[in-house]
């Protein structure tokens, strides 16, 4: 009897009667009895050891109530939001859910709080490791939100993004306010700012909710805020409820905060600015997780929250920065240094995220998207790979991004053909826009490339060295990678640094011969510094070729003084200056024929003697078709005077013998076979000079016929431009030539070949030398098919064979 | 029609008149200099001895320097006389 009435009073007391089936309803309990008289049941039950069952009744009691109808309840509060439309309603009814949640749940809570403490007085026997309370959260947890519609998380995505919204609006105009003394400027700024962020936000509306400024319900919506993040604290249902939400926004609004400041704007640093920024974000997320906004009562375990909270705000910060800045390095490398805030910004996250793999891959793919393809000039991948070595030696100081990452830029400039020359007139300030290789030539203090074998010991403070990031070459030592400069890196494309001195010496040939206006001064002053990178041998054929020069000069006023004392009448008729070369230390000469008029040889005549005179056992040998020829051509109603070639002035002075001549007449006089002869011929139709008519016999224009029509005249690429020299492709064809009678010699002694035995067998013959010539099997097959083409060999079932008449 | 010609710049290598084109002893051309220099021409001119063989200066000199009782031509063997 006294069990019975204990239990009774124990079953009503800790839960609410509708649980239990009872008719009473839930809100009519009258006066619901005593913690003295629950205490007073439990030690009845106790006695007749009961008492054990007691926890194990509560959780069953609850676990069927939640299932049975607060659930339900719950979720049916919720649907109802498909029938609301507007915002503040719906916020609302999520907060009336949520209301009837707490007040559906608050007995048990309370029943709880008994049982803990009883627990703890020692009356009940607790409910072994687990405790009671963890139970019942669990319970609610995996119940009430086990699995949460789509509905639902929008309500609460809206809801949280709403708050922080006039949260943050809230802060600025409290910053505003603080920040009233400054200049109007920046106020204005972040007015336009604040308007930029609220794509809606006209001048009538509230930023913070987005509705009139009459009807703005921030305040209601702030303490709904409140409100709800008590309830959810106080059912532990904070972290399951929000989190995704608080998550989702956060990201969102950083990345669309980011997209919206940072893209495209690479000319500062950004990193304080969303330092600040996420602070406030903090501020915020304090509201969540403690206890009324501000700390009142900091609660370890809320701070702990917090301080993850903040550190995955940053993390989440850096690595989307870093991404945006990864996505963007092409064009920040593009405008180093204008940029180097972002490269700087993007090293400091780097450090702090694990993107160095995205940051390579995302590199080489931009470079080869938007670089590295046939309609970009050889200068302008150059330019950008000398921002790139400068920007990545910023970003990476070990230089392993820079030789990882442009390592495409680098196999691609070694297809192009005019890399070389193109890095050479970089260097020597002739290439028009850049004068950054100029400038990086005379730099003092340079890497020489004599590539000496370092080791890494000599870093000079032990504690300092550094292990190489994971995805650096093995293969190359760390004080070389960290040591080489834009030249170095840009020479070393090639491998060999002979080709850039060929180059230059052709280059440097072409100015002195062809152009005529070189500065010696100039030409001197580059030699000198790229003595100093490549090595005083390197560079001696053009130190000659400059020699050359000068003594030429000295020679022709000599040559000029003697004509001086001359009498009048044995004066040569023109002045004839030579430039005399040192074959030996000059690219090789396009070899082109040219017969000169009578005169111009009789005085190149008159000329070496007068040299064979000065420098005994020495002669000279005439390019006739190199230099350049001042005239003045006199007609009959006008002169012109010109600056020729030696071609042009041969083919005008036979006109003055002559006034109509044929093509093949000239050809055969000036010894030019007639397609290049007629190409030259456009110089002076374009002239007015000369006429063609019929085709093939041109004429003297003695006086201009005012009333006909110019004619104008296409020139079809003439080679005016063109090199004096013989061109790199000449060059090795020559070389190749080499290679011909070694082939073909091995071919009559072993009938036939594959490629890789006839290349292995040249490198053993022929590629040992002193003279050494390289070549590569590419190379060699395409030489090989040239041959084929020209009958002069048989590919056949793999092997190349001579062809029977050769044996 | 009338053609004056104000000035004519033209190219021309100079050469060595000599009836080889190497050096018979560095094997160098004539035309460029010996191992020892660095400019070709006046600075490593070539010398001719009476039998008609000639060398750069410095590379005979040096031969010359090493023998020991008789001077010879590297070449033909004959007494070395210079060519005057």
């Amino acid at each position: 009897m006294e069990l019975s009435a204990a239990w009774h009073t124990l079953s009503t007391g800790l839960v609410p009667p509708a649980a239990l089936g009872l008719a009473a309803p839930r809100s009519s309990v009258a006066g619901p009895p005593k913690d003295y008289d629950l205490q007073v049941a439990i030690e009845v039950l106790q006695r007749y050891d009961l008492h054990s069952v007691v926890e194990e009744w509560f959780l069953e009691v609850l676990q069927t109530d939640l299932q049975a109808n607060i659930a339900p309840e719950f979720w049916n509060c919720i649907a109802q939001y498909e029938n609301t439309a507007e915002e503040p309603q719906c916020s609302l009814l999520l907060l009336d859910a949520f209301c009837l949640l707490k007040c559906r749940l608050d007995p048990y809570l309370h029943s709880m709080d008994l049982l803990e403490k009883w627990t703890k007085a020692g009356l009940l026997l607790g409910t072994g490791s687990q405790g009671l309370q963890e139970k019942v959260y669990t319970m609610f947890r995996a119940i009430l939100f086990f699995s949460t519609t789509k509905n639902f998380q929008e309500m609460i995505q809206q809801f949280y993004s709403r708050s922080f919204k006039i949260y943050m609006r809230q802060w600025k105009r409290s910053e505003d306010k603080a920040n009233e003394g400054e200049s109007n400027m920046s106020d204005n700024e972040q007015e336009s700012e604040a308007e930029e962020s609220e794509p809606g936000g006209g001048g009538l509306q509230c930023a913070g909710c987005n509705c009139k400024k009459s009807q703005c319900w921030c305040p209601t919506a702030m303490d709904q805020f409140q409100q709800l993040n008590d309830i959810l604290r106080r059912l532990n249902l904070l972290e399951r409820v929000s989190a995704d939400a608080v998550t989702n926004i956060l990201h969102r609004m950083i990345e669309e905060r980011m997209e919206w400041r940072c893209r495209g704007e690479y000319e500062r640093s950004f990193l304080n600015e969303f330092q600040e920024w996420i602070e406030k974000v903090i501020g915020w997320l304090s509201r969540v997780f403690l206890q009324g906004g501000a700390a009142t009562h900091p609660n370890p375990e809320a701070i702990s929250t917090l301080k993850r909270w903040r550190c995955h705000v940053q993390r989440f910060f850096y690595r989307l920065y870093a991404s945006m800045r990864i996505e963007e390095l092409f064009s920040i490398i593009r405008d180093f240094p204008e940029s180097k805030p972002a490269v700087d910004d993007l090293k400091y996250c780097l450090e702090r995220t694990n993107q160095r793999q995205q940051l390579l891959s995302s590199l080489k793919g931009a470079l080869e998207m938007r670089l590295l393809h046939p309609g970009v000039n050889t200068s302008d991948i150059i330019t950008l790979y000398i921002s790139a070595i400068k920007a990545l030696r910023e970003l990476d100081p070990s230089m392993v991004i820079l030789e990882v990452a442009c390592e495409p830029i680098r196999k691609y400039l070694r297809t192009r053909e005019d890399t070389v020359r193109q890095i050479v007139a970089g260097l020597t300030g002739d290439a028009e826009g850049s004068g950054d290789l100029a400038n990086e030539l005379s730099k003092a203090d340079p890497v020489t490339l004599e590539n000496g074998q370092e080791s890494d010991d000599d870093v000079s403070q032990p504690e300092d060295w550094v292990p190489d990031p994971v995805d650096a070459d093995p293969g190359k030592s760390s004080s070389k990678r960290r040591s080489s400069d834009i030249i170095s890196l840009l020479v070393s494309i090639y491998g060999s640094k002979d080709l850039f001195i060929n180059e230059y010496r052709t280059l440097l040939a072409d100015r002195l011969l062809h152009q005529f206006n070189y500065s010696a001064e100039r030409e001197i002053r580059n030699v000198e510094l790229l003595k100093l990178r490549f090595g005083e041998a390197q560079m001696h054929y053009c130190e000659v070729m400059l020699k050359d020069m000068a003594d030429s000069r000295r020679i022709n006023t000599n040559i000029r003084d003697e004509e001086q004392k001359l009498p009048e009448e044995e004066r040569p008729p023109f002045s004839l200056v030579a430039v005399i070369l040192s074959s030996e230390f000059w690219p090789p000469l396009k070899e082109e024929k040219l017969e000169l008029p009578e005169q111009i040889k009789e005085a190149m005549e008159a000329y070496s003697k007068k040299y064979e005179k000065l420098k005994a056992m020495r002669t000279l040998n005439w390019k006739h078709h190199l230099g350049l020829v001042k005239l003045d051509v006199e007609l009959a109603d006008r002169t012109l005077s010109l600056s020729v070639s030696p071609v042009h002035a041969a083919i005008i002075l036979h006109f003055q013998s002559k006034s109509t001549w044929t093509l093949d007449e000239l050809s055969e006089v000036l010894k030019v076979p007639v397609t290049s002869l007629r190409r030259k011929m456009t110089l002076w139709l374009q002239q007015g000079v000369l006429r063609e008519e019929p085709p093939g016999t041109f004429t003297v224009i003695e006086e201009e016929q005012k009333d006909r029509a110019e004619k104008v005249v296409l020139i079809d690429s003439d080679e005016e431009g063109d090199s004096a020299m013989a061109s790199q492709a000449d060059q090795k064809e020559e070389e190749l030539q080499l290679f011909w009678t070694y082939i073909q010699a091995m071919l009559t002694n072993l009938e036939s070949l594959s490629l890789e035995r006839i290349h292995s067998m040249l490198k053993i013959f022929v590629m040992t030398g002193p003279m050494v010539t390289e070549i590569d099997i590419q190379e060699l097959q395409g030489f090989l098919q040239k041959k084929v083409r020209d009958q002069q060999l048989i590919y056949s079932g793999g092997v190349y064979r001579l062809p029977k008449s050769c044996n | 029609m009338k053609v004056e010609i104000k000035c004519w710049h033209g190219v021309a290598s100079w050469l060595w008149v000599a009836n080889d084109e190497n050096c018979g002893i560095c094997r160098m051309a004539f035309n460029g200099c010996c191992p020892d220099c660095k400019v070709p021409g006046d600075d490593c001119p070539l010398v001719w001895g009476q039998c008609s063989h000639c060398f750069h200066m410095h590379c005979i000199l040096k031969w010359l320097n090493s023998q020991q009782v008789q001077q010879h031509c590297p070449m033909c063997r004959q007494e070395w006389k210079f060519k005057e």
